[in-house]
């Protein structure tokens, strides 16, 4: 029944999609609806302030409104690609210099108000995800630190060398080591 | 000490970089001309993305403020029914509209991004090395719009470029790009008949800005005509050298 639903919610989500892609401003509502909670987390968990993730999350649908065509269904499922763009855009709002960064850390940004487990429906791939975090395991601390680190809190090179007070060459390459080895393990798996 | 051996960046490994955010400067904007090519890199980005993206099941939902619903549909009212926008906007939606009949659809859509924005009014900051005003020119049929895509990264980046020949506006639109704080992208006219490049100004990333432009600049304005964008150190290019190099072009298409 789970199941059946989620396949449901994610038939509906694409059906609204294309519907948003010929003019459809209603289907807007719907993925909103659909997709907020979702997006907000994403949004919420880089940017570690509501009023920004707010922003942020109002950006999201406004430019899904006017770009609805953008979405490519060969290229992604619309969960993940509408998961992917609230994060480039929380990433890109972050480097904008509106948000201090570094100014909620991690431990105080969570827990996060209102915080709930997202439905399943929400989620995105569980077979991908079991997949990535197995692929995970495999690299060293510090190099899935780091991945972890540039994806969940929107890092770059620089303030993950500085955070872990490395110099920027040796964190480079920890890093490209690790997605070296990760993209080993992530084409296996296909 | 070193981790040697040295890893070897190839373009999956750039790709990688890019998906995750971890780029700045000169790297990410490599990273972003490789984007505009459209082709294996764009791929190797979708890859990545789709891999790291189930990676967000393990952030908590959260709901947004109540209100934050109304916000959005407000917005997306007032750019429907152009009450942001002035009339030269609202008569470009109009053509945007035929045009989209036409067929011509990814176009159109950066057509829509510009009709849809909010403009605010603004002065071009920057006019440098004006072509030569004798020169032959290609005259946009009056009141018929041009519009040129300059993509410089995937979907979210790229510089819409609308201008209203008779109101003499260009509308610039650079919502996709961030500040490196390091560099300024300046946008050029390429004139059809080879003069020198013509400066419509420093984009300033991450915003929409209308513009009027000189009649130096305008006459050279027609369908066909090329853009492009240089890298160039902060306040854009420096009298007395050359202008960088270009990481993104495109074209003005008659709407």
């Amino acid at each position: 029944m789970v199941q059946a639903a989620t396949t449901e919610a994610r038939e509906a989500l694409k059906s609204a999609m294309a519907r948003l892609a010929n003019g459809d401003q209603s289907a807007l509502a719907e993925i909103y609806d659909a997709t907020s909670a979702k997006l907000f987390g994403i949004c919420l968990r880089i940017l570690g302030d509501r009023k920004e993730a707010e922003d942020a999350l109002q950006d999201v649908y406004v430019n899904l409104w006017q770009r609805a065509d953008r979405y490519d269904p060969t290229r992604a499922s619309p969960i993940s690609w509408l998961a992917t763009f609230a994060r480039n855009r929380a990433v890109d709002r972050l480097r904008s210099g509106k948000v201090r960064q570094g100014a909620v850390p991690v431990e105080e940004a969570a827990p996060i108000p209102d915080a709930a487990p997202l439905a399943d429906s929400l989620l995105i791939d569980a077979e991908k995800a079991t997949q990535i975090h197995a692929c995970l395991e495999e690299l060293e601390e510090r190099q899935r630190g780091a991945i972890r680190s540039a994806f969940f809190d929107g890092q770059t090179y620089a303030e993950l060398a500085e955070t872990a007070d490395v110099p920027l060459g040796t964190m480079k390459s920890w890093v490209r080591r690790g997605l070296q080895k990760l993209r080993g393990c992530l084409e296996a798996s296909e | 000490m070193s981790d040697a051996p040295t890893i070897k960046r190839d373009d999956p490994m750039l790709a990688a970089e890019y998906s995750l955010g971890l780029l700045e400067g000169e790297e990410l904007l490599t990273a972003r001309g490789k984007m505009t090519d459209g082709g294996i890199f764009v791929s190797r980005k979708d890859w990545w993305d789709n891999w790291f993206i189930p990676l967000s099941d393990e952030m908590d939902g959260a709901a947004p403020d109540a209100q934050l619903w109304e916000r959005i549909d407000s917005a997306v009212n007032a750019k429907e029914s152009g009450t942001d926008a002035g009339a030269d906007v609202i008569a470009l939606k109009q053509r945007l509209r035929n045009w989209q009949i036409a067929g011509s659809t990814a176009a159109a859509a950066a057509v829509a991004a510009v009709v849809l924005m909010v403009v605010s009014p603004n002065t071009l900051n920057t006019i440098q090395g004006a072509g030569d005003p004798s020169a032959p020119t290609i005259a946009a049929a009056p009141a018929a719009p041009l519009m040129a895509n300059v993509p410089i990264g995937d979907t979210n980046l790229r510089i819409g470029v609308t201008y209203l020949p008779e109101a003499k506006e260009m509308l610039v639109s650079a919502s996709g790009l961030t500040a490196d704080g390091v560099h300024d992208h300046e946008l050029w006219l390429v004139p059809a008949d080879g003069s020198n490049l013509q400066s419509l100004g420093v984009v300033v990333a991450g915003e929409e800005r209308r513009v009027t432009l000189p009649a130096e600049i305008t006459g050279n304005m027609g369908d066909g005509v090329a853009v492009v964008l240089t890298r160039e150190p902060l306040g854009g290019k420096p009298d007395g050298i050359d202008a960088g190099p270009v990481v993104a072009q495109g074209a003005f298409t008659q709407v």
